[in-house]
C-alpha cells in the first residue's frame, strides 16, 4: 500500500513539489500505527503478565512463590512441580483428575451442539402455536441465575439417587437447557435463506432431511463457536461438580487444582500452579484448533446481515 | 411420541416408584439405627476438607478403623476449605448431608440450631478422656453436637535466629502490653525497619476475643448479642495507636503485597500471634531453622484469657440412617491412641488424654504440644460456639483494622463501622 502510494508521488505530473499532503499524511499515518502498535503492545503485555507469571513460577521451588520473591525466573529452575502435580491427590492419579474433566467437556460438546441445532430450528424454522411464548420463556431462563436453581435441582437429582453421577452435569446439556446456545443458533438460522429450505421443500424434503442436509452444513460457524465456548465453560466449571460429585475418583480438574492448597495447613503453590499450567493445555490447544473457525464464523455472519 | 396423559402417567408412575423405593431406604430404622454384620456390613459416608496429607492419613485411620470393625465400611470423601461449606449448606437443604463430617467451630452453631447435626449425647461416645472444660465448644443448649478431634491455643510465635542477630533477648512469655509493645518497638528500632516487629495484633479477632477474657468479659453473652461495648474496641485499637506507621508495626501496603503469604512466613516480622497449629506451614513458608512459642501479652499476670479452642471437631448429621456406625467411628476418630500416632499433629494436638498419651511427638509436633502443656495453668473454660454468622464478623473486623490501618477510618469510625455491622447482622439472625 504504501509503495504505491510513494510511486504515485514521485511521477513528474507532481507540480508542487513544497507541499506533498499525500507524503505528509503517509507519515502521520505510519507514526498513528507505530503509536498504535506500540500501544496495544503494551496492553498484551499487561494481559498476558498473569499468564507468564503463572507459567515462570511452575518451575520455581515452592518457598521461593509470593511474598518476598519478586523475580520472575528463579535460579532454581526445576520440574519438581509438574512431578508433584502429575503425583495426583489422596491416591487419586492426576490423569484421573484429566479424563473426568475431558469425558464432561466432551459431554457437554456433544449433548449442547445436537439439543440445542435441534431446538433452534424449531424455534426459526417450524410454526407451531405458541412458539413465541416458548422462546421467550426460554430466554427469560436466561435472566434465571444460577443460585436460584442450585438447591431445587440438587433435591430432584438427590431423590432420583443421582446425586455422585455425571448425569446432573450433563443432563441439562442434552436437553438444550442451555438458553444462550439456542438463542445463538436461533439469531444464525434467522439470517440464513429462506428460499434454500423452501427450494428443498418444493423438491420434497421433510423438517429431517431439511435439517440435516441444509441447515447443519450452513450452521457450521455457529456450532463450532457453541462447541468451544461449551467446552469452556465446562472445563472450568468448578460450582456443579463441587456440588454433585462426592467421590474424588470423579473429581474433574478445577476441583483437584483446589486440594493443593489447604490453609489450615502448608499449602502447595507450586504444585497448584503447575498443574494449572497442564490444566491450561487442552483448553489452549481446542481454542487454537478451533479459532480461525470463530473468525470466520463472525465474518460470514457479518456478510449475511 | 409422547402425548399429555401419557406424560402424566409416566410422571406419576416415575413418583410413586421413587417413593417406594424411599420407603425401602428408610425401613428397618430402629433407635440405633441400621446396624451391619462382618458379612453384610453397612456404609457410612465421611467427608473432610483438606489437602493431600490429611488425605493419605485420612485413609490409613479408615482402614485401620474398618479392619477392627468389619461390619462397618467407611466411604471417605474430601474437598478443599471453601467448597466444602458450600457443599455443605447444599445438602443440608437438600437433606443429603454425610453421616459423619468433620467440622469447624464457626459452622457449629449454624447447623446445630437448624437440627441438620444429630446430638451425640443419645449415641455412645467415650469423653472421660477429655478435659471438661474444653466439651462445651461442642455444645449449644446443653447437646452436644460436636466432639473436638483436637485443640489449639493462641500463641505469640517468635524467630530465635532473628532475634539474636538483632541483639534482642528472646521473651519469657510473661509481658504487659506495654512490655509487648516495647519489644515490638525495638525490633522495629533495631533492625533499622528491615524487619518489622509484627502485623497489628489488634486486627486479629481471637487476640480482642482473648484480651477481653483478661478484663473479664465475655465475646458473646449466651443469646447470641455482644458482650462488649464500643468502648472496649476502641480501647483495644488504641493499644497499639503509638505504632501504626512506625517500624513497630508492618504497613497494610506491604501485608496486601507478600499475600497469599503471611508476613511471618515471608520473614519481614519478626514475631506474629496466632493458633499453635500454624507452626508447620511457618516453618515451611519461611525456611526458617526453628520457631518458638509464648503466651500473649496481659496486664494481669493470672488471667491470660487463655483457653483450648478445639481445632476441629467430629459431628454426625441428624438423618443418618447408621446412628450407632456413626458414633463407633467418631469414637474411634477421637480416641484411639493409633490414630494419634497416624495425624500426629496435623489435625491440632489431640484432645483426648488416651490419643495424646498413645502418641509420640517429635521435633515440631513436640513444640507444640509442649506449649500447650506449658499454659495448662492458666487455661479456663473454652467459650460456646461463635454465634451464626461469625465468619462474616471476624472477616469484617480484619477488614475494618485493616482500613485503620491505612488511615482510611479513625479508631471511632472503625468501631462505629464495625458495631453497625454486627448489630445488622445479629437482628437477622435472630
Amino acid at each position: 500500500m504504501t509503495t504505491t502510494a510513494t510511486t504515485t508521488e514521485s511521477t513528474p505530473d507532481a507540480q508542487v513539489p513544497n507541499y506533498n499532503p499525500k507524503s505528509e499524511s503517509a507519515g502521520a499515518k505510519r507514526a498513528k500505527s507505530t503509536l498504535f502498535h506500540i500501544v496495544a503492545l503494551a496492553l498484551t503485555a499487561v494481559v498476558l503478565y498473569p499468564g507468564l507469571w503463572m507459567i515462570a513460577s511452575s518451575f520455581k521451588p515452592n518457598a521461593e512463590i509470593g511474598g518476598t520473591n519478586t523475580s520472575l525466573w528463579s535460579n532454581n529452575f526445576s520440574f519438581d512441580n509438574f512431578v508433584t502435580a502429575m503425583e495426583g491427590i489422596g491416591g487419586v492419579s492426576t490423569l484421573t483428575f484429566f479424563t473426568n474433566s475431558l469425558i464432561l467437556a466432551v459431554g457437554a460438546v456433544v449433548g449442547t451442539v445436537l439439543s440445542a441445532s435441534v431446538s433452534a430450528y424449531a424455534f426459526a424454522r417450524i410454526k407451531f402455536p405458541g412458539r413465541s411464548i416458548f422462546f421467550g420463556m426460554m430466554i427469560a431462563t436466561l435472566l434465571l441465575p444460577f443460585h436460584v436453581v442450585i438447591i431445587p435441582q440438587y433435591i430432584v437429582f438427590q431423590q432420583l439417587g443421582l446425586i455422585d453421577t455425571y448425569v446432573p452435569l450433563l443432563i441439562g446439556k442434552f436437553l438444550a437447557a442451555d438458553a444462550f446456545f439456542v438463542f445463538l443458533m436461533v439469531q444464525f438460522m434467522r439470517n440464513l435463506p429462506g428460499e434454500l429450505d423452501e427450494a428443498a421443500r418444493i423438491d420434497g424434503a421433510g423438517h429431517v432431511r431439511i435439517f440435516t442436509s441444509i441447515m447443519l452444513p450452513l450452521m457450521k460457524p455457529a456450532l463450532i463457536s457453541t462447541s468451544i465456548f461449551s467446552f469452556i465453560w465446562s472445563w472450568n466449571d468448578f460450582l456443579g461438580p463441587l456440588l454433585y460429585l462426592n467421590t474424588p475418583d470423579k473429581y474433574p480438574l478445577p476441583l483437584a487444582l483446589r486440594l493443593f492448597v489447604d490453609q489450615t495447613q502448608s499449602s502447595d503453590y507450586g504444585a497448584m500452579i503447575a498443574m494449572s499450567v497442564l490444566a491450561l493445555l487442552p483448553v489452549l490447544i481446542f481454542f487454537l484448533v478451533f479459532q480461525r473457525y470463530i473468525v470466520e464464523g463472525v465474518s460470514t455472519q457479518g456478510l449475511k446481515g | 411420541m409422547i402425548n399429555r396423559r401419557n406424560f402424566l402417567t409416566t410422571v406419576a408412575v416415575g413418583t410413586a416408584s421413587a417413593a417406594a423405593l424411599a420407603a425401602c431406604g428408610t425401613g428397618g430404622g430402629t433407635s440405633a439405627g441400621e446396624t451391619g454384620s462382618a458379612e453384610n456390613p453397612v456404609t457410612i459416608n465421611y467427608t473432610w476438607w483438606g489437602n493431600d496429607d490429611r488425605a493419605e492419613r485420612t485413609r490409613k485411620a479408615i482402614a485401620l478403623f474398618e479392619s477392627k470393625n468389619p461390619d462397618i465400611k467407611v466411604n471417605g470423601n474430601f474437598t478443599d476449605f471453601a467448597g466444602y461449606w458450600q457443599k455443605r449448606a447444599t445438602e443440608a437443604a437438600g437433606g443429603g448431608l454425610p453421616d459423619v463430617m468433620q467440622w469447624d467451630l464457626s459452622y457449629l452453631r449454624d447447623y446445630g440450631q437448624r437440627n441438620q447435626l444429630l446430638d451425640l449425647g443419645t449415641v455412645k461416645i467415650n469423653t472421660d478422656a477429655f478435659d471438661k472444660s474444653l466439651l462445651p465448644s461442642g455444645q449449644i443448649r446443653g447437646k452436644t453436637y460436636g466432639i473436638p478431634t483436637s485443640t489449639n491455643a493462641f500463641a505469640v510465635y517468635y524467630d530465635p535466629a532473628k532475634l539474636a542477630t538483632l541483639g534482642i533477648a528472646e521473651p519469657t512469655g510473661k509481658w504487659t502490653y506495654k512490655e509487648f509493645n516495647d519489644f515490638l518497638t525495638e525490633v522495629g528500632t533495631k533492625s533499622k525497619s528491615a524487619i518489622f516487629g509484627s502485623t497489628d495484633y489488634t486486627g486479629v479477632w481471637w487476640m480482642f476475643n482473648i484480651w477481653l477474657r483478661q478484663n473479664n468479659i465475655e465475646a458473646f453473652t449466651e443469646d447470641g448479642k455482644l458482650g462488649f461495648t464500643k468502648d472496649d474496641m476502641k480501647k483495644w485499637w488504641n493499644q497499639t495507636a503509638g505504632l501504626r506507621g512506625t517500624p513497630a508495626i508492618i504497613t497494610e501496603e506491604r501485608v496486601t503485597q507478600l499475600a497469599p503469604k503471611s508476613p511471618f512466613g515471608s520473614n519481614v516480622t519478626a514475631t506474629e500471634v496466632t493458633w499453635d497449629n500454624f507452626m508447620a506451614g511457618y516453618l515451611a513458608d519461611s525456611g526458617a531453622k526453628e520457631l518458638k512459642l509464648v503466651p500473649v501479652p496481659s496486664d494481669d499476670p493470672d488471667n491470660l484469657g487463655l483457653f483450648l479452642k478445639p481445632s476441629m471437631l467430629m459431628v454426625a448429621s441428624a438423618k443418618t440412617k447408621f446412628k450407632d456406625a456413626a458414633a463407633r467411628f467418631i469414637d474411634f476418630m477421637v480416641n484411639d491412641p493409633e490414630v494419634g500416632q497416624i495425624f500426629k499433629t496435623s489435625r491440632g494436638v489431640p484432645a483426648s488424654k488416651t490419643q495424646r498419651d498413645g502418641t509420640t511427638f517429635e521435633g515440631t509436633d513436640k513444640l507444640v504440644v509442649d506449649y500447650e502443656k506449658s499454659i495448662e495453668q492458666y487455661l479456663k473454660e473454652a467459650p460456646e460456639p461463635p454465634i451464626v454468622g461469625f465468619g462474616t464478623l471476624e472477616a469484617s473486623f480484619k477488614r475494618v483494622s485493616s482500613d485503620l490501618n491505612y488511615g482510611k477510618l479513625t479508631i471511632d469510625g472503625a468501631a462505629d463501622a464495625w458495631f453497625k455491622e454486627a448489630e445488622d447482622l445479629i437482628k437477622q439472625n435472630a
